[in-house]
Parts: structure tokens; C-alpha cells; sequence
């Protein structure tokens, strides 16, 4: 952590020492129950994609049965796997993947990039730009879904992967999240580099990103959340198996007349599972990011 | 040091002040470029294409301009006031579910409890949950007869209390969905409640307790007094998250049972993405971005109010 100070970061709770006593374990019981119950759907979910039969699934779900599962097979996942007819999973896990880092590869790079001019530039009409940025920060996504599919379908980029990459990398709330941050680096900073000869583009990419690392991986994070998550979009904009993610892949199994349930969990499972890794691995950065979305009101 | 006192520096400068301005614009262009191609854009030909009767796929007949007729039609369409009434519905119930239960889970996490971070970690995850999962997961707990929430009522009221077509009924769906959408999303206000909590002062509550207030009295004296401004906050992200209900109602109900969970947004996709009337779905748009307008609206005089 640099010395600039970042809105997310949770500092933690006065500590004064506590005796060790019976209220402590009650109080740590007592909450783990809480949260066993809370989270008792996904612990559902990840049982229930081990069992092949999808009657069976539906059955042990009013009983504790549905805690348990007595023969654990992979046989689901398999089947999501290689199912070549009507919904070939795999395919759609990798179009969620490939719209999942071009978009959040290009959106930390394309945003950061116009925050740096923004933040720092001498551009003439800077200011003009951010308020602009700011004020269409309120346009909701739903409410331009509509006209965006008719531009999209009169330039050619229907059903593809283009459709659901370009309409989000750049966005005014990441501009923002980031000129914030980059406004609060001290001067002495950027005129060091100036005098060091140093182009915009140099100063921006090797002064400034270096020290940007959590505001990057904040966006990184919402803007990867967001895209996993996307599905209003997408359910318009593909037609075919060809660049359609995972998430329309899987609501397409409710159109059925009965739900392959076996099939539908084992999928949820696969759309977790990478979720779910980068959580583990940067937890703490995942909470603090929720929390610098929330500043920028 | 300074570059000015170099003889040759003058030109030079203006030299790579130039250069660098190029730099900077083909920096800033590509953001912008997509931002005007793919927001302001569609956003702005939405309130041309409402005042039409643009279809999705074109027909060889070019749309007519046909002025207000879209915001007439919309306005005097009882479906359409059922959709606002359902989100209105909507929001009223889960406001006080998903943020009560975000602030109860807040101030357990809060306290001086062993494992905070596992548990802040356990509690948030169904904030990571994607949408359409919770719909998998949640339609078989919402089983009729035998799901889980119906055998949990039948234990409850020994018998008494019969299976629940949960998203079937007219009466039940909408709390379903409630109940549903809490889950998935009260993570997001836990956290910024804890952030709220952790910014108050501990000599408030030490200066509460040397009043002799006990631990209830120190929460609504001292707790909910100084969280106003995180209270509003989530309010207001809860409020616009809510008008835009549409994934779970699309994958779960379609808006039935007999309209009791249809919302704008929904309606909004009906209108122009199933029945193809373009025109018409873009004045919903332009309602819905009003509607969210004044929301936050209303967020920036309340908090502005009180500085």
C-alpha cells in the first residue's frame, strides 16, 4: 500500500484483550450457525452437481438428504462437457472466459489511460470532459440496451464476441474510480518524470501504473464481476452458440419443459468455480473494491 | 534545475509540448470513442426512436415520427402500471429485509468476534454469486410441494400450514423473489455498513456507556444516528437496484404468475426485444432512466441537506 490513502481500505476494529471465556465460544458458535445457514444454497448447489440423477436431486432437497451425497460422481460435469447437442457448455464457459480478459484487460488499460489525461494532462477542455463522464455515469445500462442492439446490429457486430467486449471496457465510473486516485499523487511525482524528458505515455506507463496497483485491481475486480455476471446484454445480442456466454447458456436450460436439474447445477458450479479461485486468492481485495464502488456518489 | 535555463530548451519544449499533446488525445480518444459509440449514442437515439414507431427489424415501410403517441400508449396501458407497481412492491419489501439483514450481520461482524475476516469472508459470498446461479439454486429450494421452504413451513406449523406454490401463486411469488434477490445482493450493504460502523468513534460509545446507556440505548443513540448518511447511501443503491429487477423474473417466472411479477424492465424487453416494438420499448427506457434520475436526485439534495 502506497502512502496515498485508499477509500477501501477497512482499518480494523480497536482491539482491547478479552477474556477468554464461555461468551466468546458461544458467541462464535452462534454466528457460525448464522453463516452455515446463510451460505447452505451454494453448500446445496456444490452436493446436489454430484449427483447424476436430476429426479433424485429434487427428491432429496426436502430431506437432510440433500446435505449428503452417498456416491459422488462427476458424471454431470461430463455431461455439461461434452453434451453436443442443443447446449455445448464448454463452449460457453470459454466465451465467457475470452469476453471475461479482453474486456477487463482492455477496460483497466483504455480507462487508466484517459484517467492519466484527465488527472494530469494539459489538454485543453479536461474538465468539460469529466463532467460529461460523470453526468452519464447516471445512464443505466438497461435503459440504452435497446438502441445499442440496433447500432450494433447496422455496424455487423451481431452475435459476437466484438458486441459484448466494445459496449464495456471503457466506462465513466472506472474513469473516475481511477482519475480519483491518480489526482492524489503528489506533483513532485509527475514533474520528476517531466524533467526526465518523459512523454505523457512514458510517465503514465511506467511512473504512474506501477503505483495504481490496488485502484487497478478494483477495477479489474468490479468490472470482472460485472462482465462474468452480464445478462440482459447478451441474451439479446447472441442468437447462436457462438459467442454466447455462460450465463444465458445456463438460463436456457429453464426453457425446457422439465429442467435438466443434474445438468443445471453442475453447470452453476462451473460459472462459480472461477469466481470463486479469484476470491480465495485476493478476498480481501474483492471486499475492499465493493466499497470504493460505493464512494462514488 | 531548471530546463528554461538550456539555450536550445525553448523550442525544444514547445517541441515535445506539442508532441505531447498529440500523446495525450490518442490516449484519452479510445475510452472516449467507445463511450460516445456505445453510450451516449444509443442513449440520446433513444429519445428520437421513442418519438417513432422504429421496429427492431426493419420493415420496407421507413418509421414514422408519430410524437408522444409511445408515452401515451405506455401511460394508458394497464400493464404497464401493474409493471411499476410490482418494482414499487418489490423495492418496499426488500428494502427492509436486504438492508435489515445487511446491518444485523454488519454489527455482529463488527464486534470484537474471533475469525472476523472468515466470517466477513462466509457472509459475502453470495454477493460473488452470479444471478443466474441463484435462480438454479433458489428455484429447487422454491420446490412445490417438497422443497426445502415447504418442508421448513410444514415442520413449523406441524402440518397445519400447506405446500406453497412459491413462484407460482400470485401471492407468493413477488416475496419469493424478494427473499431471492435479498440473499444474493445484502452482501453489498454489509459491507458498506461495516465500513459506516467502523467510522464511528469508540469515545461516542464510551462516552454513552459513562452515561449509563445500555447496549440497546447505545444502538439507537449512538449507532443509528451517526450510520444517517451510510442509511441513505444504501437506501438510495437498494431503491435503483430494485427498479431495474429483471434476470431473476426473466429465467424464474416470465413475469407470472398472471402478471403479479412483471417489472419495467421487463416489460421494457417484451415490448421491444420479443414483440419487436422498438419505439415503444425506448420510451420505457427513457421512464426507467427518469425514474432512476430522480432517485439519486433526491440522494444529492437529502445528503447535501445536512453538510
Amino acid at each position: 500500500m502506497t502512502s496515498i490513502s485508499h477509500p477501501a481500505t477497512l482499518a480494523p476494529a480497536p482491539s482491547r484483550p478479552v477474556p477468554r471465556d464461555w461468551s466468546r465460544v458461544i458467541a462464535v458458535v452462534a454466528v457460525s450457525i448464522l453463516a452455515l445457514v446463510v451460505i447452505s444454497p451454494l453448500f446445496l448447489l456444490a452436493v446436489a452437481s454430484l449427483k447424476p440423477d436430476r429426479f433424485q436431486i429434487l427428491a432429496d432437497m426436502g430431506s437432510f438428504r440433500a446435505f449428503w451425497v452417498s456416491d459422488p460422481s462427476l458424471q454431470n460435469f461430463r455431461d455439461v462437457w461434452t453434451f453436443s447437442g442443443a447446449l455445448p457448455f464448454g463452449r460457453y464457459l470459454l466465451n465467457s472466459l475470452i469476453i471475461l480478459f479482453v474486456t477487463v484487460l482492455g477496460g483497466v488499460f483504455l480507462n487508466s489511460m484517459a484517467a492519466f489525461v484527465l488527472a494530469w494532462g494539459r489538454l485543453p477542455g479536461r474538465a468539460v470532459i469529466l463532467t460529461a463522464l460523470i453526468a452519464l455515469y447516471i445512464v443505466p445500462q438497461e435503459s440504452i440496451v435497446l438502441p445499442l442492439l440496433t447500432i450494433v446490429n447496422r455496424v455487423g457486430l451481431s452475435d459476437s464476441f466484438a458486441a459484448q467486449i466494445l459496449p464495456f471496457m471503457a466506462s465513466p465510473l472506472y474513469i473516475f474510480l481511477i482519475y480519483q486516485f491518480f489526482i492524489q499523487v503528489p506533483r513532485d511525482i509527475y514533474d520528476a518524470a517531466t524533467v526526465d524528458g518523459a512523454g505523457p505515455f512514458r510517465i503514465y506507463w511506467s511512473v504512474f501504473l506501477p503505483i495504481s496497483l490496488p485502484v487497478l485491481a478494483t477495477v479489474a475486480i468490479l468490472l470482472g464481476i460485472e462482465t462474468w455476471n452480464q445478462y440482459l446484454w447478451p441474451l439479446m445480442v447472441t442468437q447462436t452458440d457462438r459467442a454466447r456466454p455462460i450465463s444465458v447458456g445456463i438460463a436456457s436450460f429453464f426453457g425446457h419443459d422439465s429442467v435438466y436439474w443434474n445438468s443445471a447445477m453442475a453447470a452453476s458450479v462451473m460459472m462459480m468455480i472461477p469466481v470463486l479461485i479469484f476470491y480465495l486468492a485476493f478476498q480481501r481485495w474483492f471486499v475492499s473494491s465493493f466499497i470504493s464502488s460505493a464512494v462514488k456518489g | 534545475m531548471s530546463i528554461d535555463a538550456v539555450p536550445a530548451g525553448g523550442a525544444g519544449r514547445r517541441g515535445a509540448l506539442f508532441g505531447g499533446r498529440v500523446q495525450e488525445a490518442a490516449m484519452l480518444l479510445p475510452a472516449l470513442a467507445l463511450i460516445a459509440v456505445f453510450l451516449l449514442l444509443p442513449f440520446l437515439s433513444s429519445f428520437r426512436i421513442a418519438l417513432t414507431n422504429e421496429r427492431l427489424i426493419p420493415r420496407p415501410v421507413p418509421p414514422r415520427f408519430v410524437g408522444l403517441d409511445n408515452f401515451q400508449n405506455i401511460l394508458s396501458d394497464h400493464e404497464f402500471w401493474v409493471a411499476l407497481w410490482n418494482v414499487a412492491r418489490f423495492t418496499l419489501m426488500v428494502l427492509p429485509v436486504q438492508c435489515g439483514f445487511a446491518l444485523a450481520v454488519a454489527l455482529i461482524l463488527n464486534t470484537k468476534l474471533p475469525f472476523r475476516n472468515v466470517f466477513r469472508g462466509l457472509f459475502f459470498l453470495p454477493a460473488i454469486t452470479s444471478m443466474v446461479v441463484v435462480c438454479v439454486i433458489w428455484a429447487t429450494l422454491f420446490q412445490y410441494p417438497t422443497g426445502p421452504f415447504n418442508q421448513i413451513l410444514s415442520v413449523l406449523s406441524f402440518g397445519m400450514a400447506g405446500p406453497i406454490d412459491w413462484l407460482g401463486d400470485p401471492r407468493f411469488a413477488m416475496p419469493a423473489l424478494v427473499l431471492l434477490s435479498a440473499w444474493q445482493a445484502y452482501g453489498f450493504q454489509m459491507i458498506v455498513y461495516l465500513a459506516g460502523l467502523q467510522g464511528i468513534p469508540e469515545s461516542l460509545y464510551e462516552a454513552a456507556e459513562l452515561d449509563g446507556a445500555n447496549r440497546w440505548q447505545r444502538f439507537w443513540h449512538v449507532t443509528m444516528p451517526s450510520l444517517r448518511q451510510t442509511h441513505i447511501f444504501v437506501l438510495i443503491i437498494t431503491t435503483i437496484q430494485a427498479f431495474k429487477l429483471f434476470t431473476q423474473v426473466n429465467i424464474l417466472t416470465q413475469g407470472g404468475p398472471r402478471g403479479t411479477t412483471d417489472t419495467v424492465v421487463h416489460y421494457m424487453f417484451t415490448a421491444g426485444f420479443v414483440n419487436q416494438r422498438l419505439g415503444l420499448a425506448s420510451a420505457v427506457a427513457i421512464i426507467l432512466f427518469f425514474i432512476v434520475l430522480i432517485v439519486s436526485l433526491v440522494q444529492r439534495f437529502v445528503v447535501r441537506d445536512r453538510k
